[in-house]
């Protein structure tokens, strides 16, 4: 299944030169060689260290990832030969050659994850210690100056010599952990107190706690880092969680009341969220200014139409950010209609594979970060996806795998990874030590 | 928990189901309506990356090509003899198109279904796409004369020439005029430089006055009028070229104190009618145009006839495209008896198009049929395989082969006979012309500068050409439209040999 995900991808990426100048592109052998070498040595990483894992988590998330890269790629080139097409600003022409690096980086990492979490308990340890590192992560660029942690208006960044690390992606991750600790711990407390009332139960007033904290940290987010995506997210993992765990719909129900009306007061208060609304219900009527992006991109999904205009053939660069938030609306209109689908089939199915893995587990911790982790991925697609088409407000987070940028690869590759760990601890069988000796007892009677 | 959980995951399903249908919705239904969103820069750049096909006229000429701009990599528009055309190709610029550029551009961008293996086949075969060549039934002999002859007299004007038998547009001409090499230009701002000049002077070079600006007809509505009262009979013996009929020097119309009177308040006068109280024949009123005559006869067919001899005609057609939309000529119900009289001497509110002054004579040459006018004759793929031949239609039979008969013989003496008011400026050695002036009051109170409206055919007795001539302010239709359709004709007809 990875030979012929490296198969795709280089196909892919063949298509790219041929569409852009009618050449194969240089480096094609070099490129091919490297990622069929990454995604070689994590497979026999995953037999050697998670054997039992889901076959289908690693090919899946490669695909997605190289993919990412060839399309990367293909915007660093901007134009056909004739039609050079407009420059996307900050990309440079090393912009790929970071993409590969920061897989292979994040390749590294689905390995040392897979190496040093051998059990999905160990983790369970460290729920309150990764719980503050989460919270300081999202933090940090609230604190620091925006010199220093702002770009294009959103303040979600550490900048630091050059590199940029989105430690949101990151916190992501460790408050997953943080949430399936202190819930699977919390969970009898927080499903059994409480009333009765209107068919519904309530839960005690002193139980709402945690949802507050949790909704009041988004609603911080949201307020100091102008990152609304982000803030949905977190919430959403939260809430859907704290439902796993106690299998109460009331808290489905308060989680979006309080979203909803987190979401109105924003939007009063803050201009920058009222406009994403705006934009959302009206974007004709600000094609010029605010809903440029968003237009832009739509435009770029209709000209690919239902079988797109071919890699390279199709004009991304209008659209501003193509190669990071916007990067569906580039496969949409190179690969078409056909191509979203299978891109969005892929992302559904390691939801699928995540959520199965969830199931089959026992161990109630495990389940419930399975499940919120899975859960994320599907909401982060959705944010993202439902945006660029005008489904929901278009919010600027990472689409997982395919966009620039390093933090969120990582991240992602670090997630699957839990997920692959979680799987392989649910398929592992289970000792069979009267079976053995009877084997025993059999070769020695030969 | 795996209650819970399975619920999570139909929600996640739900989620991409969702975004499943509306990236389908996107792409599959809205695809269209995205791509005609004024404002898309992909769809118009688009059509820059390709050959896009040229327009010809009948004689193969070539009057729009597209070209390799070499530093820019992308085609450009070129047209060669820029303002000479510029009201039948139109312009296709960076954000829009007008003219046969605009109506048939699926033909000339390679869209059109038609074309679909075609592309299919050369992108297959790799070879470039390439749109349709387009080529209009345009006579650039005759092109060319309109545009030299209204370039000329230098005044507002338009004319348009027909082929009586298939409706075949020969020459489409608009003064002032544009040339549109500058808004082919791929350069935006000069683009939009070049288009706010156009759009801000104040005589309109971008309206096609042949097509899409109204003149009162004036006199040469008396073929209409002609045309109602011989069909109609009016009286029991029936009326022809040579019916006596009323001819006074003032005509008093019911209700109103004016009355109307002829041109300068002369007696339409034959030689017997001096006093102006007696009759003259239907053909003398016609040669000299007699208002009262016509004013009569108005009176007594009334406004609802003279209307549907109009619409018979072409008139109160909105929706007539050549391909390019033409505006309506308008001849409404008349319920006042003195209106009606009035308007059938083409003045209230009747109005024309030059189309519409060339589809009169036209009618009449085509003994009483009117064919459809079009401009394009055939579409031929780039390998030269033809997609599509305009086959010639009939839109109307407004008079019979008799009545078609006399009013030839009427417009023929307005050129042949002494006393008729284009023998000055039509009767040309070599050809006979059968035409009818008009010269249309503007204006309140008549203050405004005449318009000269001139339509004819020729040769009579085979008629190769029908001319439509409107020039605002031009004064009497004889001396300033009548030579601009002479030369038309004498173009036209030495290019085709007869």
């Amino acid at each position: 299944m990875l030979i012929f995900v490296v198969g795709v991808v280089l196909f892919a990426y063949a298509n790219v030169g041929l569409g852009l100048n009618g050449k194969i592109p240089a480096g094609m052998f070099e490129y091919g060689i490297a990622f069929a070498v990454l995604v070689g040595g994590a497979h026999l990483a995953v037999r050697w260290l998670a054997p039992w894992a889901d076959p289908l988590l690693l090919p899946l998330a490669a695909l997605l990832n190289g993919l990412g890269i060839v399309m990367i790629y293909r915007l660093q080139q901007s134009g056909r030969a004739g039609n050079t097409g407009g420059v996307i600003s900050t990309m440079t022409t090393s912009t790929t050659l970071y993409q590969v690096l920061w897989s292979a980086l994040g390749l590294g990492a689905f390995v040392a994850v897979l190496a040093f979490i051998r059990q999905p308990r160990t983790l369970q340890r460290y729920t309150y210690t990764l719980g503050a590192v989460g919270l300081a992560l999202f933090a940090i660029p609230a604190l620091l100056p925006a010199s220093m942690s702002e770009i294009n208006g959103a303040k979600v960044w550490i900048l630091l010599g050059g590199f940029e690390i989105q430690p949101g992606e990151f916190a992501k991750l460790a408050l997953a952990v943080f949430f399936a600790g202190y819930l699977v711990a919390k969970r009898d407390v927080l499903a059994l107190a409480g009333r009765r009332v209107l068919g519904i139960d309530l839960p005690r007033a002193r139980d709402l706690g945690p949802v507050l904290i949790a909704w009041g940290v988004s609603l911080l987010v949201l307020v100091f880092e102008s990152d609304i995506g982000t803030s949905a997210l977190f919430f959403g993992m939260f809430v859907v969680m704290l439902y796993i765990a106690t299998q109460r719909t009331s808290w489905l129900l308060i989680g979006f009341l309080l979203f909803v009306f987190g979401a109105v007061v924003a939007s009063r208060l803050f201009s920058h969220v009222g406009e994403r609304f705006t934009i959302w219900l009206h974007p004709f009527d600000h094609v010029h200014t605010t809903a440029f992006q968003l237009v832009q991109g739509l435009y770029g999904l209709g000209f690919g139409g239902i079988l797109g205009r071919g890699l390279g053939q199709g004009q991304p660069y209008y659209t501003p950010l193509v190669q990071s938030d916007l990067i569906i609306t580039a496969f949409g209109e190179e690969l078409g209609l056909t191509g979203l689908m299978a891109l969005l089939i892929i992302y559904g199915l390691i939801v699928q594979r995540g959520l199965r893995a969830a199931i089959a587990v026992r161990d109630p911790f495990s389940k419930l970060l399975a499940g919120g982790l899975a859960f994320v991925i599907a909401l982060q697609v959705f944010v993202i996806v439902g945006g660029t088409t005008r489904l929901i407000p278009l919010t600027g987070i990472t689409t997982p795998f395919l966009s620039q940028g390093g933090s969120s690869l990582v991240a992602s590759w670090m997630l699957i990874a839990i997920l692959m760990r979680i799987s392989d601890t649910a398929r592992r069988p289970a000792p069979q030590p009267i079976q053995d000796e009877g084997m025993t007892q059999v070769v020695r009677a030969g | 928990m795996n209650r819970a959980l399975r619920r999570v995951s139909l929600a996640c399903l739900v989620m991409f189901v969702l975004l499943l249908v509306n990236v389908n919705w996107l792409q599959g239904f809205d695809a269209a309506s995205l791509a005609s969103e004024p404002g898309n820069g992909r769809t118009f750049s688009e059509q820059f990356q390709f050959q896009r096909g040229s327009i010809v006229t009948a004689d193969q000429k070539v009057i729009a090509e597209s070209r390799l701009n070499k530093n820019l990599g992308e085609y450009q528009r070129h047209y060669p003899v820029g303002p000479v055309y510029a009201p039948i190709t139109g312009y296709d610029s960076l954000f829009s198109a007008t003219g046969i550029e605009q109506a048939e551009n699926k033909q000339l961008s390679g869209s059109d279904p038609a074309l679909a293996v075609h592309n299919l086949i050369d992108l297959v075969t790799g070879k470039p796409k390439k749109g349709a060549t387009v080529q209009l039934t345009i006579n650039s002999a005759a092109q060319e004369a309109a545009f030299s002859a209204l370039q000329a007299q230098g005044r507002q004007a338009g004319v348009v020439a027909l082929n009586p038998q298939t409706g075949a547009v020969l020459a489409l001409a608009s003064y002032p005029t544009f040339d549109p090499n500058q808004l082919a230009t791929l350069n935006g701002s000069k683009l939009v430089r070049n288009d706010k000049r156009l759009l801000r002077d104040p005589n309109q070079p971008l309206l096609n006055r042949a097509l899409n600006d109204t003149f009162p007809p004036g006199s040469t509505f008396k073929i209409v009028t002609s045309s109602a009262a011989m069909t109609d009979g009016l009286s029991r013996r029936g009326i022809t070229q040579d019916t006596p009929v009323y001819a006074p020097t003032k005509l008093k119309l019911p209700g109103v104190t004016e009355p109307l009177i002829n041109f300068d308040g002369e007696a339409c006068d034959n030689g017997s009618n001096p006093t102006g109280t007696g009759k003259v024949p239907l053909i003398f009123a016609f040669t000299v145009s007699c208002n009262t005559v016509f004013g009569n006869l108005g009176l007594q067919l009334g406004g609802a006839k003279l209307k549907q001899q109009a619409t018979l005609y072409g008139m109160n057609n909105p929706r007539l495209a050549i391909p390019l939309p033409v505006t309506q000529s308008n001849f409404p119900l008349y319920e006042d008896r003195a209106q009606a009289a009035g308007a059938a001497i083409g003045q209230e509110s009747d109005t024309v198009t030059p189309l519409q002054e060339a589809m009169l004579s036209a009618a009449v040459a085509n003994k009483g049929t009117l064919m459809k006018p079009y401009m394009v004759d055939k579409v031929t793929a780039p390998d030269l395989t033809p997609l599509s031949t305009t086959q010639p239609t009939v839109l109307s039979h407004p008079v019979s082969p008799t009545v078609a008969g006399e009013l030839t013989q009427m417009m023929i003496t307005v050129t042949q006979s002494p006393q008729g008011t284009a023998h000055a400026t039509a009767d040309v050695p070599g050809i006979v012309i059968a035409a009818k002036t008009g010269t249309a009051q503007t204006g309140i109170n008549n203050s405004g500068l005449d318009d000269a409206v001139f339509t004819c055919f020729a040769p009579a007795a085979n008629p190769q050409i029908a001319v439509g001539v409107v020039v605002r302010g031009g004064g009497l239709g004889a001396d300033a439209s009548a030579p601009i359709a002479v030369k038309i004709i004498q173009a036209y007809l030495a290019a085709v040999g007869k």
